[in-house]
């Protein structure tokens, strides 16, 4: 079996729902994609609909720290 | 909705846009890092711009560290140079020049007692001898003992103090007990009481791989052998050898000596690789402007005590060619000087595969050009980084985050908020407006003013172009974009038969006369020419003139706004670096898109230059100063006596774009625009403005979100601030809303925020 070596994990503890399907979020499998690189995250999802949330400290720590990394390659 | 193609990632093109030799060339204009004039001019490449600086921070110990890397033996040597150092001082050229000697003296008695070298010194293997006495032999026996050789010397007299005597007898007491100390401390070996005879060198010869003498005793035993004198070196019996006429000279052809021997004894052929022996004129440039010390410091006895020495070497000024980092606050803020910038940044576009580390430098300067100006050599910095950055752009290898944006905004002036028309009334016009999109942006009103007055005052019709030059995509570095930019505006200009343009700004003056050619005519000219409109008026304080980036080397510009100032009754005030030495607002370049943190920095830098409101003929630079809070106003602004007041974010230049359009075709055309209206309230807090403002993300993009959120329902609830969050890729980013749903219609905007990186749902 293969190990499933994950990036990022972000776990909503149940803070978050999904307006839509009026469920809560759980940590679910997830993928960042850019320039032609790929990586497995764990994040946020609806587990009826399968919205991805990125919430706002990610999208400006990590995300954009990964996204200038790959930009200057 | 028109769209920027990101780069790819796995492409490896190879188009240079900047060849290796045209770096080469202008690096090498940058004259940082050529030596001082004294230094250039000492035959033993003494670092005295060092020493002196060392000295005159009263560490002696250091001073005397650095003037023992030129000479052996300090005291000997300051006793006696000739010093053509000091004739080369650049202070000689308004007073008195540095008492370089002197200092050195002085550093000599009080650096601190001779120290051994290392116990731990590995030693090399191949071994020399030196015969003789005098400076040379001294000089020569200290040079190898500094280059490690194990070095023996056969001299006639019967101690060191009489092997030191012989070539410096002429030191004062205190001196000669110094030095002979010194000479004791090295790792030399004495045979006294030699008799050097022919004899005698045979026997002596084999046991070392290298033998020197002293010129008298060659001259003694070989009168008729040759020498070459750049070697110290006579081929034909092998022998090491060298005269001196005095201190400096002795010193220097030791120096020589001992580089040949070093060549020997590694079995090479001792005139290659010796690089730069003699003394030449440096290249480097001095500021002589702040040079105000310009008489020596008197000596009390015959000799400088410690304090006179340190006074003296205060006064020198540590030549050093800054010209252009005493301007630019881009290379003041990489702290680093433009040869070595401009290589990085060139080495920068060559890299294939790996990290591309500059660039944010790259992207950072502002292409004004103001470098090229201020620097004695010219060196054009602007250059080396647009080149790059079309070199980045042709390999592919151009990230496009940093410039979006910005693209997007010159795609949004040549779409949606283009705008061509003749004036009304006419089919075909003699003239064309172009005002330029940062100031339909920025001062919608005195763009339509000048529209106005041009229309009443000038014969055979004006009409109006809305849009932007290329400037933008030029400054980016995507030529191609340039390219299809230059054949759009060819296309509308050929639609209205060619008018003659007139430009509002000088950077779209410039950038159209490279790009759609022809003569085309700032505004500032039509006014010089036709005069002020009625009612036309200036600030009644004094203000400072800012030259734009634009008008950089076009004299004839900068000189007709300073006469409509002069008519405006406008009193300028002194501001230092105007005219082509004027620095960029902060905006060219696309500075403030890829690095705001420098054109920040460059900004406050262009307004040190005075307390004054300041006064510009680029809306740009208009918006830059006054959006840090200056007072700021464009000369149109003055002329037609409109006020473009606070400065618009970035929606908000966006609708002035818009609201203009529809204003003129409304009114001058009589075209109805249709109305985009949302069906729903929506409002922003202040704070959701500030970030939409500084994360570059438009009220189109927020309403975009929005309406998909209501034609979808997705959104994320967070519990812990009652917000619902809802997102929508748009182009190249995902933009996320942060809101509040007040009512069934209306919505309060949050917070917002946006990322490049594209994040989907995984199986398994
Ligand atoms: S001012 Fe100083 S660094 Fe410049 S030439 Fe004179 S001694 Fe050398
Ligand atoms: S910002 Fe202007 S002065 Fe500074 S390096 Fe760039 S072109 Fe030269
Ligand atoms: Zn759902």
């Amino acid at each position: 079996m293969a190990i499933d070596r994950t990036y990022y994990s972000i776990d909503p503890e149940g803070k978050l729902q999904c307006m839509k399907c009026r469920v809560p979020l759980v940590k679910g499998k997830a993928k960042f994609l850019y320039l032609g690189n790929g990586f497995p995250v764990e994040l946020p999802v609806c587990p009826v609909c399968g919205f991805v949330y990125v919430p706002e400290e990610l999208a400006l720590g990590k995300v954009l720290s990964v996204e200038k990394a790959l930009e200057d390659k | 909705m028109p769209k920027v193609r990101e780069r790819g990632s796995t492409h490896v093109y190879k188009v240079n846009k900047i060849s290796k030799e045209e770096v080469d060339s202008m690096v090498a204009r940058c004259i940082y890092e050529e030596p001082p004039f004294c230094n250039a001019a000492c035959p033993l490449k003494l670092d005295t711009r060092a020493m002196l600086k060392a000295a005159a921070a009263g560490d002696f110990k250091k001073a005397l560290q650095l003037y023992e890397k030129a000479t052996p033996f300090p005291l000997v040597l300051s006793a006696g140079c000739e010093a053509p150092c000091e004739a080369k001082c650049r202070l000689c050229e308004r007073g008195e020049g540095l008492a370089i000697r002197a200092v050195e003296q002085a550093v000599a008695r009080f650096g601190g007692p001779p120290r051994a070298g290392s116990v731990f010194r590995t030693k090399k293997k191949k071994t020399v001898a030196v015969i003789g006495s005098g400076l040379f032999a001294l000089f020569l026996a200290g040079e190898l003992e500094k280059k490690a050789y194990p070095t023996t010397v056969f001299c006639e007299q019967a101690d060191a103090e009489g092997f030191l005597r012989a070539a410096a007898g002429f030191l004062d007491e205190a001196a000669f007990a110094l030095e002979l100390e010194r000479l004791k401390k090295k790792d030399l070996q004495f045979v006294f009481g030699c008799k050097a005879t022919a004899a005698f060198l045979e026997e002596t010869r084999p046991a070392f791989d290298v033998v020197c003498v002293s010129e008298d005793v060659f001259t003694e035993l070989f009168p008729e052998a040759a020498v070459a004198p750049e070697l110290m070196f006579c081929e034909g019996e092998t022998l090491v050898t060298g005269s001196g006429s005095g201190v400096m000279s002795a010193a220097h052809n030791a120096k020589k000596a001992a580089l040949t021997v070093d060549r020997l004894a590694q079995n090479l052929d001792p005139a290659n690789m010796r690089g730069q022996e003699d003394p030449f004129q440096s290249r480097l440039y001095t500021d002589l402007s702040e040079a105000t010390d310009l008489t020596r410091v008197p000596a009390a006895g015959e000799l400088y005590t410690r304090e006179e020495a340190v006074r003296e070497a205060g006064r020198c000024i540590q030549c050093h060619c800054e010209e252009c980092m005493k301007s630019c606050a881009y290379l003041q803020h990489y702290k680093k000087y433009p040869g070595l910038l401009g290589r990085e940044i060139y080495n920068n576009t060559q890299i294939i595969m790996g990290d591309h580390q500059l660039n944010k430098p790259m992207n950072a300067c502002t292409l004004c050009g103001q470098c090229t100006v201020v620097c004695p050599n010219g060196f054009d910095m602007a250059h080396i980084c647009a080149s790059s950055r079309r070199n980045m752009v042709s390999t592919d290898k151009m990230p496009l985050a940093p410039h979006e944006f910005a693209l997007m905004d010159m795609m949004f002036s040549n779409g949606e908020a283009f705008l061509a028309r003749p004036q009304p009334g006419f089919t075909q016009c003699r003239y064309l407006f172009f005002p330029g999109c940062q100031a339909v942006a920025i001062a919608p009103e005195t763009v339509k003013a000048a529209y106005q007055d041009l229309c009443s005052r000038l014969e055979g019709g004006v009409a109006l172009m809305l849009g932007c030059c290329g400037a933008i995509c030029d400054w980016a570095g995507r030529y191609e974009m340039q390219e299809s930019t230059r054949e759009f505006l060819l296309n509308e200009l050929a639609k209205l038969g060619n008018p003659a343009i007139i430009a509002g700004c000088p950077t779209c003056r410039k950038e159209l006369t490279e790009s759609v050619g022809g003569e085309i005519t700032g505004i500032w000219d039509i006014l010089d020419k036709i005069g002020l409109p009625e009612g036309a008026r200036g600030l009644d304080r004094p203000v400072a003139l800012h030259d734009a980036c634009g008008a950089r080397g076009d004299a004839h510009t900068q000189e007709v706004i300073r006469r409509l100032a002069e008519k405006l009754g406008i009193t300028l005030a002194e501001t230092e670096d105007s005219g082509d030495r004027s620095p960029c607002c902060g905006y060219g370049g696309l500075t403030a898109y890829a690095n705001p943190e420098v054109a920040d920095e460059i900004t406050q830098k262009a307004l040190e230059r005075s307390d004054a409101p300041f006064l510009s003929y680029c809306m740009a630079c208009r918006d830059r100063f006054a959006r840090q809070g200056r007072e700021s106003r464009h000369l149109l602004e003055l002329i037609y006596g409109t006020d473009a007041g606070a400065p618009p974010d970035i929606s908000e230049k966006r609708y002035n774009r818009l609201t203009l359009k529809k204003e003129l075709l409304w009114e001058l055309w009589h075209e109805e625009t249709a109305e985009m209206k949302l069906d729903y309230e929506l409002h922003y807090t202040d704070e959701a403005r500030q970030l939409m403002d500084s994360r570059m993300i438009l009220t189109d993009d927020v309403i975009a979100v929005m309406n998909a959120y209501r034609e979808n329902g997705e959104a994320i609830l967070e519990s812990e601030t009652g917000l619902a969050v809802a997102c929508l890729r748009i182009g190249n980013a995902t933009f996320w809303v942060k809101f509040t749903e007040d009512g069934p219609d209306s919505y309060t905007v949050h917070r917002a925020y946006s990322h490049r990186m594209n994040v989907v749902r995984r199986e398994g």
